[in-house]
């Protein structure tokens, strides 16, 4: 796990600009915190000699207020940095997901929690670790620098013991490393057992065996507590050897100050600054330690949303999907197309083919399980066969069609080009015989459907998809058992509705209706292979 | 909410008095060098320093020591409550599990629980804490200061006094700011869900494109919120350095004007400086606050809930058939509103019914009516001829094992993950269920048997094989009655049909009700109850 991991600016250039911009800020903070030392010194020297103070002090406000300034830009900006970053890995992901051809997407499960708790765990990450870690270099840098220019000895004094701060981190961490992995591991089995029995609750709850737990939930909850006082024992005791070792150094600085003053060999002021830098060169590095405690888990979010395994390479559409090099036609080449689900043998489509050149109407029949599912999946590229089809633009109306949680249009909107009217949207319904219905609820279109919100029929949601269909503009059409759930009328309806469609788009359904069979241009009847004739 | 999670613990207190004594040994440790500093310039005789020396070297060590104290006392206290907090607040939930945890996700509703408990909890050591050592060190600095200079000590004060309502004003911004946020983080996993879970849906119909969009449009009002919100961190860091600066514009005046030591003024400079340092984390603070308040009052929202069973007797049941009926119920999940009835249903048994509906016609209220996660409305629930609400809940439910959609596996080795179901079951009996509920081959292909660990850090399990080990469950309980929610919904049809045909084989001779809005399975049922209602369609 590195502190910062460069692949993040060369893969997601998005991250570029607003990481310099804060890393600029977060450095001209820590310059402003310099020039504050002096400004501190200056007004300290001219109070004691009753000089021109009035003007020192109000550079010492200037250097406050400048100080103030960059800070809250730095937060400011921080936040910026912490949307940009986790937003870009997050698009980054899902749109490689999206892109990925369906058996080569990890596990779904897997991948929505990274891109929702992994990119969101960035966030801190940008936001305060990285504007530390270049505090961390710079201000140790330009505070050694200033206290070269003004006090050697004291500078020589810093950065022979500035060393001494990593060295001694790494000693502690080295005498304790094994024991601390493995407290580690238990730990975060010991941390993960609330959550854990929590979303058992349910289950625990089905099997009366709920009021148990809580009682195991304390002893658990008990050693969890003990544990992680082990460990942060261990990791207080360090920190504070590190901040004693710190002043320690500081106090060093300050006696030989102190000496060379009572022996008048340096200036008071020259005394206070070299007092006033000396920290400055120790404190941002321990904070580096402190921020990156808290961002670790960003830290190896970054390392995970930027694996290869995330984000599986966008091969996908250009090798199977809709081909570019296919004029905005009507075309479908399926030649001798094979497919077994991935980790069976059987091959569900053995050999089959469907050509259709320009607009029409095809149906697919075959008795059930022969693979008509199968084969539209593999028209619409969502399943890779073996010698991928050519084909144009589709839109798929499955068998269950999906509609999101939302309005009635935003569900009817869906896919459909950005042009399309409200006019477009009634039309459509008008078409499809859904007018009366929609127009009859209280809200039209905008009536919530889904899981909380109102229901809908299986014919209703069929009609929904196939108005859906209809506000779309690809070139072909695919649908699976469009008149499955409808009754007469409002099967013939759609039959009608796809028949005047053939006249422009090239439609390929999938049906069991003798009706629709009746109007067909084309028909694919797909007999069952050998194997599925002997299972 | 519970006493527990919100009650004041006098350890904060102590935990207080420690940081309080190291941001003192730090303003203290400023102070003294400062004043060590002018007084040598002065070039005295080494030995009436001593005692400064002496001061400055305790201080410097006095501030780690203090510090480390605070943060020992101040996490074991917080750990300590976060061990009470969990326990109540799981003890407070059993009752309310599973019908006031939502309708879909409770997985993500109990989840949330868990950090909303770390965000109240952790308030102790990132709000308590701090402002306690805040108070105790202003306190010892005021005291000093006016000691030295009355006018000093005065400005100490009005100056604290300003970074408090700073800190209020910042305070403010970060609570107005957080139902915002909120919803801005909701929307982005919303969308961030949608595309895992209905990848192939969307790009049949071509709608990639849009989820991207309302996912990029999610994200910039998660922008504009994490901004919006950023501005109160902003304010008090940075009205808390400009404060400073007046301070010690107005520190260095009194300093000229007063008739002290060159030292002391000296230290009445450097004063502000160093307690800046210790007034800084109220920015933190103010946002941990904001923070666990809004955590705190959803998990208030939550537990306030009334349980949604109210009657239950004591009443036993000594059946190993029993003959569920519903006579005229109906039922809803919030007090106004009727979700689904009136139904009458007649389950003797061995009887398989499958409900089926559209969404929002009632059919996982009916099944949590049957399951006795829900009290009928009106109307009546029979066992064996006898009303439910006059026997013993237990006793209901020790009849009924469940299948729901959301099966959680746990992260412990596949023994414990069947024996939840029936701790006395031997592991013959567990291997028995494994093959019955179609996972044979699974259970010979692992390497450790009933020792492989399964869930979070454990071995992967795919949607299929959580859904059967839900069903080896169920028949390892050995119940009469199996109520299957929606068991197959996040499946693909193949894998949903093989899941389908093994739940037909495991409960065999049970009763057993089937709610799906998918047609797998139900060819093999007795008895089909559709719920949807009759639109004029």
């Amino acid at each position: 796990m590195k502190p910062f991991d460069p692949r993040l600016l060369r893969e997601v250039p998005a991250t570029r600009a607003p990481i310099g911009l804060l890393a600029v800020a977060a450095a001209a903070q820590g310059a402003a915190a310099i020039a504050l030392a002096f400004a501190l010194a200056r007004l300290v020297t001219d109070v004691v000699a009753q000089g021109n103070w009035e003007r020192s002090a109000l550079w010492a406000l200037g250097a406050f207020v400048l100080r103030g300034v960059l800070g809250m830009f730095v937060d400011r900006m921080g936040a910026h940095t912490a949307t940009a970053v986790s937003s870009a890995l997050r698009r980054r992901v899902l749109s490689r997901w999206i892109e990925a051809p369906a058996e080569a997407r990890p596990d779904a499960e897997e991948a929505t929690t990274l891109a929702v708790q992994g990119a969101e765990a960035v966030e801190p990450y940008a936001a305060r670790f990285l504007p530390a870690l270049v505090a961390g270099v710079v201000v140790p840098v330009l505070a050694v620098g200033a206290l070269v220019v003004v006090d050697p000895l004291s500078a020589l004094i810093v950065v022979v013991t500035l060393p001494l701060l990593p060295l001694f981190a790494a000693l502690i961490g080295r005498t304790t490393e094994d024991d601390t992995m493995g407290r580690w591991r238990a730990l975060e089995q010991l941390a993960g057992h609330f959550g854990d029995v929590m979303r058992g609750l349910p289950t625990l709850v089905t099997y009366g065996r709920a009021r148990r737990q809580v009682e195991v939930v304390r002893a658990v909850s008990d050693r969890h507590r003990m544990a992680t006082m082990r460990t942060l024992r261990l990791a207080f005791l360090s920190s504070a050897a590190l901040e004693l070792l710190a002043t320690i150094s500081v106090a060093i600085v300050a006696v030989t100050v102190g000496l060379r003053l009572t022996h008048g060999s340096i200036s008071l002021e020259v005394g206070l600054l070299a007092i006033l830098l000396a920290p400055e060169a120790y404190w941002p590095i321990r904070r580096v330690g402190a921020e990156f405690h808290a961002a670790a888990d960003g830290a190896t979010a970054i390392d995970r949303l930027l694996a290869p395994t995330s984000c599986p390479a966008g091969t996908s559409r250009r090798a199977y999907g809709p081909n570019d090099d296919v004029p905005a036609g009507q075309e479908v080449e399926v030649v001798g197309v094979e497919y077994a689900y991935p980790g069976t043998e059987t091959k569900v489509l053995d050999g089959v083919s469907l050509v259709a050149t320009g607009p029409g109407l095809t149906v697919v029949t075959g008795p059930s399980g022969v693979g008509k599912t199968t084969l539209l999946d593999v028209i619409a590229g969502l399943r890779t066969p073996s010698n991928p089809p050519r084909i144009s633009q589709v839109h798929y109306v499955t068998q269950r069609p999906f509609l999101p949680d939302g309005t009635l249009e935003s569900a009817l909107r869906l896919g459909a080009p950005t042009g399309r009217t409200t006019s477009d949207v009634w039309d459509a319904l008008r078409r499809i015989g859904l007018w009366e219905f929609v127009a009859g609820l209280p809200d039209g279109l905008g009536t919530r459907i889904g899981d909380d919100g109102f229901g809908l029929s299986a014919g209703q949601r069929t009609r929904v998809a196939l108005a859906r269909a209809l506000l779309s503009d690809a070139p072909v059409l695919l649908l699976d058992e469009p008149t499955a759930h409808l009754d007469g009328d409002a099967a013939r309806t759609v039959v009608d509705v796809l028949r005047e469609l053939a006249a422009k788009r090239r439609i390929i359904a999938v049906t069991h209706s003798p009706d629709l069979v009746a109007v067909s241009d084309e028909h694919v009847h797909l007999a069952p292979t050998f194997a599925e004739l002997s299972s | 909410m519970t006493a527990t999670t919100t009650a004041r613990s006098p350890a904060d207190l102590l935990s207080g008095v420690w940081g309080g004594l190291a941001l003192t040994s730090g303003v203290a440790l400023t102070a003294t060098s400062g004043w060590l500093i002018v007084r040598a310039s002065e070039r005295p005789v080494i030995l009436t320093l001593l005692t400064a020396i002496v001061a400055v070297r305790a201080f410097g060590m006095a501030r780690p020591f203090f510090r480390h104290l605070e943060r020992l006392r101040s996490h074991d206290t917080a750990l300590a409550d976060l061990a009470t907090a969990r326990t109540s607040v799981y003890a407070a939930l059993i009752p309310l599990t599973p019908a006031r945890l939502g309708r879909r996700s409770r997985s993500a509703v109990l989840t949330g629980v868990v950090d909303d408990l770390t965000d109240v909890v952790e308030a102790h050591v990132r709000v308590r804490v701090p402002v306690l050592s805040v108070i105790v060190a202003t306190t010892f600095t005021a005291l000093l200061t006016a000691a030295l200079v009355p006018a000093a000590g005065a400005v100490v004060v009005g100056w604290v006094l300003s970074v408090i309502v700073i800190a209020a004003v910042g305070l403010r911004l970060e609570r107005s700011s957080q139902p915002l946020l909120g919803a801005a983080r909701a929307e982005v996993s919303r969308v961030a869900e949608l595309v895992g879970r209905h990848t192939g849906e969307l790009r049949a119909i071509g709608a990639e494109g849009d989820v991207v969009r309302d996912l990029d449009r999610a994200q910039r009002d998660l922008g504009t919120a994490l901004r919006r919100q950023s501005r109160g961190r902003a304010l008090v860091s940075g009205g808390v350095l400009a404060l400073t600066g007046l301070a010690t514009l107005a520190m260095a005046s009194i300093a000229v004007g007063a008739d002290i030591s060159a030292g002391v003024a000296a230290l009445l400079v450097v004063v502000p400086a160093a307690l800046a340092d210790a007034l800084l984390p109220l920015a933190d603070a103010s946002r941990a606050r904001a923070r666990s308040e809004q955590s705190g009052s959803r998990v208030t929202a939550l537990l306030d809930q009334d349980p949604a069973l109210r009657a239950t007797g004591t009443g036993t049941l000594a059946t190993a058939a029993p003959h569920l009926r519903l006579e005229g119920v109906t039922a809803g999940w919030v007090d106004d509103r009727i979700d689904v009835g009136p139904v009458d249903l007649d389950l003797p048994p061995g009887r398989r019914l499958a409900i089926v509906g559209a969404n929002g016609s009632g059919k996982s209220t009916l099944l949590a009516v049957l399951a006795r996660a829900l009290d009928p409305r009106s109307g009546r629930y029979l066992v064996d001829g006898r009303d439910v609400r006059t026997l013993d809940l237990d006793a209901v439910r020790d009849l009924l094992a469940i299948v729901d959609d959301e099966p959680h596996i746990f992260a412990a080795d596949l023994r414990a993950n069947l024996a939840v179901a029936q701790p006395d079951a031997t592991d013959v009996d567990l291997v028995r269920a494994l093959r019955v509920a179609g996972l044979g081959d699974w259970f010979d292909a692992l390497p450790s048997g009933l020792e492989t660990r399964l869930g979070s850090g454990g071995r992967g399990v795919s949607g299929g094989e959580r859904a059967r080990l839900s069903l080896a469950r169920a028949v390892v309980s050995d119940r009469p009655v199996v109520l299957l929610d929606e068991p197959v919904a996040h499946l693909d049809h193949p894998t949903a049909a093989k899941v389908m045909r093994d739940v037909r084989e495991a409960t065999a001779g049970r009763t057993v009700v089937l709610v799906s809005h998918r047609p797998e399975g139900l060819d093999d049922v007795d008895d089909v109850l559709d719920l949807t209602p009759i639109h004029k369609d």
